[in-house]
């Protein structure tokens, strides 16, 4: 993918005509110049007014500036230092490693490593197992991601660091709201026609409580590099760079809405994720838009910004020129763009930096181009993604423009049929190719402290491409088995191959610690948890309905005791605390018990098997100062099963089972006793049964430091350690 | 010029230089307790420096040509004021001998007139006039040597005008930049006529300033803003 342009400097990966052209361009350029000279000598005279060649001297101006930052820093960096020695001069007195890498698999699943390392097809990870340690490792309740690492990094339970699923409940509507940061546009505005001009900055308020063990590092002098760990946006300070990851919303606010552009008529609307724009086609060109966010000059709803471009299909070619503002590129069918800088003015000077891909699916006889979802810009961000503030703008200069989206690979499209496996893979890759290239960078500006990176690519591979792991996965059953694809394998290779590449990087004084928030099982069938309760008299619905829409329409609340939303999560309708709550507090132990005990082992009529493994009651398994907010029950789910798209969003169905066939067709938001995740590390740990709440105090003893009494895990021990004190 | 600099360079490579000078740039500043990385950065910059200079160096030569020759055209006008009526001024003339020297004389229009004795100075082979005009206006002053003639203009006004301070038999590249004449004849005796016109300062705000670093701002912002315009990595 990577050209070289000239100077034997690294260009971006491009489009498929970014090409050196330059080459062709200067000789023609040459040729033009010296003829105006020999042919035309009054040209010079001609010239008019103070011309702008002497602009090309101003270039200069920027190294000048450069250079005269860099002596200032180098100037004052001793006195800097000195400052610095003495108020930390003790950071690593007691450290046992100078540096710790850990790197975050995201839903590396513990049987099927074993499973590939016994086949030898993982070697790095199959020297960490024989050198050090190798164990499943205990997740949270629920097994899901932003709930497991808030908890990696906060060494504390879901009821001290307030986060329970991706997404948490209104109890004055029953709305869901997303759990992990909360956006509010300006209070104040100064309306000048039909201008309504903010003031004042966008407040983006983090909603995970709980202090990052990197935070601890800082005050103690360690520096960390914390690269696209979960539910770190918005970003805090301390001492080190972080870039955030799962949860940083794109341009338009959500979690991700790509974009088809077709000139198929269609009124269909995607479920989720995804919007349908119409091409309009004359003349051999076709016209489109990406819709962005909602105009700040507005306090009207549906002031959509958008960003206006053009596709000249060359059908003989079976490619496409595309023109998106100054950016001009030719894709051919199947093709992904670079990432694409777009700007969305709202007027006044109000503009939107974001970036997106564009996939060309199709010419003839339709128009369909793909567009992710509009990342926010890294090297021009609207809102903070890292700290510093400049941290992914360097990132972004060094390496080029990256995804920032917090779940940027487009899994929707994959669901939604609008993109295929390859082109999802690709996508995929691509983004991961971008997070090994800050990993390394990372490692090495990281010669002493912690360096961590989470990978997402695990999960949403495994989510998508589950179905070709088993022989009858209803996602899969038009497919012959023969002919499945080895995605899952290869992911896991290519996993091993980078942690191969990471050993080469570290020496002994390094810990490498590999790890997962959860592992990963089959999601074959849908279990509508809400359909359930309809059916057992819990949740009741407006007289003559038998279904609710999304998010409980014709949900009677006068008459329902329980509900539930999100992936595991299930609420009782508690008096005092849900507007139209019936159930009196005093009933409600009673009421948890009951459904529990009538939900446990609830089996599937269609095969026997059990869809529900265990339901937990939250007040049993959370401790802290946040447990008011927790769901009232945690519905485990057996292997195979999980809940159904349309319970996690509010809907009740007349069909409680069902099969899952859309392509994302493996899961973790089960039970979380059968889904681990994955301990490796280069030195051996003592511990029978490592859980991830362990992580942030073995990482702050490993660093001498000592630890908070509000923790809830314990630090491991050493094996070396453990064998000197004859343990 | 910012056009031609655009198609003349690899506007990819440059601002790929450019975005990983940046980048060095700010890893000083992020990672500014780390001396090694620091080093490292510096050397990445001064590296990173001498990689955009490269990339700017052809488009940079195709550009100075033009821009030479602009320079110098408009030195014409704006490097020195025509003389003015009544001031005396210097005619210098150079011949290609001793003997050629001391032929030399004037054929003057009505308008100039001598107001000293010529002096020769016989080292350079050169004679030196004091003149005057008594008019504004564009004059052709004769320069009789022997059989030969040879005529040098002068401008005589107290507005800007085009001015040629010197006239030279050969020297393609002398002539190219300080003279605005064509060139004597080659068969002439005489080698230069040269007229001391005063140098022109531009008074902004008080200040005397001489118009190239006038022209060199006013180019600047000019360049800042066309490359926006024009989207050209500069």
């Amino acid at each position: 993918m990577t050209k070289s342009c000239g100077a034997g400097i690294p260009a971006r990966p491009g489009p498929s005509d970014g090409a050196c052209v330059c080459a062709d361009r200067s000789v023609r350029a040459t040729w033009f110049v010296l003829l105006a000279f020999l042919v035309l000598p009054s040209l010079a005279n001609a010239y008019a007014g103070p011309g702008a060649g002497f602009a090309v001297l101003s270039s200069f101006w920027a190294i000048f500036v450069a250079f005269l930052y860099s002596f200032y820093a180098l100037a004052t960096w001793p006195f800097r230092q000195l400052f610095r020695f003495v108020r930390r001069r003790n950071a690593y007195g007691k450290a046992k490693f100078k540096r710790a890498v850990i790197l975050g698999f995201d839903g590396m699943d513990p049987d099927l490593a074993d499973r590939f390392m016994n086949e030898g097809r993982l070697p790095h990870l199959a020297k960490l197992r024989a050198r050090g340690t190798f164990s499943k490792l205990r997740t949270t309740f629920p097994a899901i991601s932003p709930v497991a690492w808030s908890t990696f990094m906060t060494g504390v339970n879901p009821g001290k660091h307030n986060i329970y699923d991706f997404l948490a409940r209104d109890t004055s509507n029953y709305l869901p709201f997303l759990s992990s940061a909360e956006i509010k546009e300006p209070k104040r505005r100064l309306k000048i026609g039909r201008y309504s001009i903010p003031f004042g900055r966008t407040e983006i308020k983090g909603m995970r409580k709980g202090t990052p063990f990197w935070h601890w590092l800082g005050k103690a002098g360690i520096f960390s590099s914390v690269i696209r760990v979960p539910v770190t946006f918005p970003p805090e300070k301390f001492q080190g760079v972080l870039l955030s990851g799962m949860c940083v919303p794109d341009l338009k606010g959500s979690q991700g809405t790509f974009c088809l552009c077709t000139t198929r008529i269609s009124n269909d609307k995607f479920r989720e994720g995804g919007v349908r724009v119409p091409v309009e086609r004359a003349n051999g060109v076709c016209r489109s838009y990406i819709p962005g966010p909602e105009s700040p000059l507005t306090e009207k709803a549906g002031s959509e910004l958008r960003v206006a471009f053009e596709v000249r299909p060359d059908v003989g070619a079976k490619q496409a020129r595309i023109t998106v503002g100054a950016e001009k590129f030719t894709l051919k069918v199947g093709e992904y763009s670079s990432w694409i800088p777009v700007e969305f003015k709202a007027g006044l000077g109000f503009t939107a930096h974001g970036i997106c891909r564009f996939y060309l699916k199709e010419i003839a006889p339709e128009v369909e181009v793909y567009v992710t979802p509009v990342n926010i810009d890294p090297g021009h961000p609207d809102l903070p993604i890292s700290h510093p503030v400049t941290y992914s703008i360097y990132l972004a200069k060094l390496y080029g423009p990256y995804a920032t989206l917090g779940l940027a690979e487009d899994t929707w499209a994959l669901n939604e049929h609008v993109l295929d496996d390859d082109a999802f893979l690709a996508q995929a890759y691509s983004n991961h190719e971008d997070r090994e290239r800050m990993l390394f960078d990372a490692l090495d500006k990281t010669k002493q402290g912690l360096c961590t990176c989470v990978f997402d690519t695990t999960d949403r591979v495994q989510h998508m491409f589950w179905r070709y792991l088993e022989g009858d996965h209803p996602a899969a059953r038009d497919v012959p088995h023969s002919q499945h694809p080895q995605v899952i394998q290869d992911l896991y290779q290519r996993m091993d191959r980078l942690i191969g590449r990471v050993m080469e990087k570290i020496d002994e004084g390094t810990l490498l610690m590999v790890i997962s928030d959860h592992g990963f099982k089959s999601f074959a069938r849908c279990l509508n948890l809400n359909a359930w309760l309809h059916q057992n008299g819990y949740l009741a619905l407006k007289d003559g309905k038998t279904e609710s829409g999304d998010w409980f329409q014709d949900v009677d609340w006068s008459r329902t005791r329980a509900y539930t939303m999100g992936l595991n999560g299930l609420y009782l309708n508690l008096k005092g605390r849900e507007k139209q709550g019936i159930v009196n507090p005093a009933e409600a132990e009673g009421l948890k018990k009951e459904l529990q005990q009538k939900l446990n082992g609830l089996a599937d009529p269609a095969s026997g098997a059990v869809g529900i493994t265990g339901v937990f009651i939250t007040d049993d398994v959370y401790r802290g100062p946040y447990t008011d907010n927790a769901p009232d029950l945690i519905v485990g789910y057996g292997a195979g099963y999980r809940a159904s798209w349309d319970s996690v969003m509010g809907k009740v169905t007349a069909q409680i089972f069902e099969d899952n066939v859309k392509a994302w067709s493996g899961d973790h938001c089960i039970d979380p006793r059968l889904v681990p995740g994955v301990l490796f590390s280069s030195h051996k740990f003592v511990e029978e049964k490592p859980a991830i709440v362990d992580v942030a105090p073995t990482i702050l003893q490993l660093f001498g430091l000592p630890l908070p009494t509000h923790f809830d895990g314990k630090a491991w021990e050493l094996a070396a350690e453990a064998a000197a004190s004859g343990d | 010029m910012v056009v031609v600099f655009g198609y003349t360079s690899d506007q990819k490579a440059i601002k790929v230089a450019k975005d990983q000078l940046k980048a060095h740039l700010l890893a000083v500043r992020l990672f500014r307790d780390q001396l090694p990385l620091v080093a490292g950065s510096y050397a990445k910059i001064l590296r990173g420096t001498g990689r955009y200079l490269k990339l700017a160096f052809m488009p940079l030569l195709y550009v100075t040509i033009p821009i030479t020759l602009l320079i110098v055209q408009l030195d014409r006008y704006l490097g020195s004021t025509a003389i003015q009526s009544r001031a005396p001024f210097l005619l210098t003339v150079r011949a290609d001998g001793a003997e050629a020297m001391n032929a030399l004389a004037l054929d003057l229009p009505a308008e100039i007139a001598m107001t000293a004795p010529a002096v020769h100075v016989a080292a350079e082979n050169e004679v030196v006039w004091r003149l005057a005009a008594s008019r504004d206006g564009e004059y052709e002053i004769k320069v009789v040597a022997g059989g030969d003639n040879a005529t040098k203009t002068l401008q005589v006004s107290s507005d800007p005008a085009r001015v040629s301070a010197v006239r030279l038999k050969g020297h393609f590249w002398e002539r190219l930049f300080t003279s605005g004449e064509s060139a004597l004849p080659a068969s002439s005796v005489v080698e230069s006529i040269a007229i001391n016109y005063p140098e022109r300062n531009i008074e902004i705000a008080g200040y005397e300033i001489n118009w190239i670093v006038l022209f060199f701002v006013l180019s600047m912002i000019a360049g800042f803003l066309f490359k926006e315009l024009l989207g050209i990595q500069i």
